[in-house]
């Protein structure tokens, strides 16, 4: 193999994996379970199935978009950053000891579960 | 070049806002002297002394807000790059506490900032009215 063959090869498996990963949802679900229902006790407040939360103040979050649920949770660690923030007493302490990848799995677990809410006009 | 591309986009969201923040300043007036059709959260809120949201006034105020939340894959870019969350269906209460977050800055989104400082706390319960009643 020339070393230009060998350059493409590498090339072309290099940018398959970048759109794979781009395409591929983030955070694994299962995990994201055990997260919400357990170790964070997630459902304690937003509700069994995420569907039907304990007060109306608090969101349904059951099938809501995974990036929007974690662009929030990031939101929340970032407090009161003047760009990303949001100020929240309950969600900010609930989401600073999120790690990056909890964020993912629990976003990911939130997003697979069947819908409280709908898109229409 | 990037740079310029990014300000030539808020400006574009800047326009976007504006023309929102008009066309529900003029909706706004006409549908006022709609009936309510209010049930028993209505009941409750009433007794707070807050106001009652309608959602078929609600709907004539959503067209800033549908312009982004009933359009299947629509992403927000600035100043990241997310899908803008599904509203309907949510909690009313949670709805207005959230657009009331925007207009006290301690949610800092843009757009949303501006939008929500376009609306009176009525406009907010008939808004948020609207998108929870629907199923």
């Amino acid at each position: 193999m020339t070393r230009f063959k060998l350059h493409l090869l590498v090339s072309t498996v290099l940018a398959a994996g970048l759109f794979s990963a781009g395409a591929q949802a983030r955070g694994n679900a299962d995990d994201g379970k055990e997260l919400a229902t357990k170790k964070y006790a997630c459902a304690s407040c937003h509700g069994a199935n995420f569907a039907t939360p304990i007060d109306p103040s608090y969101p349904k979050l059951a099938g809501q978009h995974q990036d929007y649920i974690r662009a929030a949770l990031l939101a929340y660690q970032k407090g009161d950053h003047p760009t990303f923030g949001r100020s929240n007493a309950v969600m900010g302490a609930q989401a600073k000891p999120l790690s990056s990848r909890e964020i993912d799995d629990i976003s990911a677990y939130l997003a697979s579960l069947p819908p409280a809410l709908v898109l229409k006009r | 070049m990037k740079y310029f591309a990014l300000l030539r986009r808020s400006a574009a969201v800047c326009a976007l806002a504006g023309s929102g923040v008009l066309l529900i300043s003029l909706l706004g007036i006409a549908p006022a002297s709609g009936q309510g059709t209010a049930a028993a959260p209505a009941a409750r809120a009433a007794a707070a002394g807050e106001p009652v949201g309608d959602p078929a006034r609600g709907l004539h105020k959503a067209a800033t807000c549908l312009g982004c939340h009933s359009i299947p894959g629509y992403k927000a870019d600035f100043p990241s790059v997310y899908s803008v969350p599904m509203i309907g269906g949510q909690n009313a209460k949670y709805i207005e506490n959230a657009l009331k977050a925007y207009q006290k800055g301690e949610r800092r989104f843009p757009s949303m900032i501006a939008t929500a400082k376009s609306l009176s706390d009525q406009d907010i319960a008939d808004v948020a009215a609207y998108f929870s009643s629907q199923r």
